[in-house]
């Protein structure tokens, strides 16, 4: 009884943290919802391939739209990235290119099988930009 | 191509401890793993252990610290005679304001 007020109050708690961010499996989370409908992880996911796919994207946009994704509690979909590298080589920001690269390796923490993942599905994208990864530019060594 | 050579040597340093098809690796591709929700799940199973062990911890230092101290205030003074303390100090000459019997 104890525990599940404990995850109710966890669920919640990261919920309104994430705001706007995907939906829950979990049995409780019809309860914590208002009347709205809750977004699926897929039109999660087309929403914010569509923000990085703006075509006059500005380097601001791109940045907070970074900032916030990196705030949810996921890893993005490798579409979502392929969005985002897209409008970086659109910026011509190499940098930010690689640091996405960083960040998203970053945010699997323990989870190892996440990264080589990430990079195998984005391999293609990662080739036609012409984007290295820190792996092989060597600055992913401290 | 060196970026195929260093992706090979990601993966198998990422899975080497794990499988023993090292060098075939390279050429099945990795399944999908979850990437939502794992702070949450972590929360989901770190939380109740931490709050548990809070209050454990709370509780044993109750009992073990701050309730024998209690218990030997307690004890000190249930046969506690001020006066008699009064006067084993007055006679001891701390006082200003009452000065031993014999002065």
């Amino acid at each position: 009884m104890m525990f599940s007020a404990v995850v109710r109050l966890s669920a919640s708690g990261i919920r309104s943290l994430a705001r706007a961010g995907p939906s829950y499996t979990a049995p409780l989370a019809s309860r914590c919802y208002s009347h709205a409908k809750a977004e699926t992880d897929e039109e999660f996911d087309a929403r914010w391939v569509t923000y990085f796919s703006k075509p006059d994207i500005d380097a601001w946009e791109l940045k907070k739209g970074m900032n916030t994704l990196i705030g949810y509690d996921l890893v993005p979909e490798p579409k979502i990235l392929d969005s985002a590298l897209r409008a970086c080589r659109r910026l011509n920001d190499l940098a930010s290119a690689i640091r996405i690269l960083e960040a998203v390796k970053d945010k699997s923490g323990p989870h190892k099988e996440i990264y080589p993942y990430l990079i195998q599905e984005l391999k293609p994208t990662l080739q036609e930009l012409g984007i290295s990864t820190p792996e092989e530019l060597g600055i992913d060594q401290i | 191509m060196d970026t195929s050579r260093r992706l090979g040597q990601t993966i198998n340093s990422v899975y080497s401890p794990l499988s023993v098809k090292v060098v075939s690796v390279m050429t099945m591709s990795l399944p999908k793993p979850v990437m939502r929700g794992l702070l949450s799940k972590r929360l989901r199973f770190h939380l109740p252990i931490a709050f548990t062990l809070s209050v454990v911890a709370a509780a044993v230092f109750k009992y073990t610290v701050t309730e024998p101290r209690k218990q030997a205030y307690a004890d000190f003074y249930k046969q506690y005679d001020a006066m008699k303390e009064f006067n084993a100090m007055k006679e001891a000459g701390i006082f200003e304001s009452v000065r031993p019997s014999g002065e």
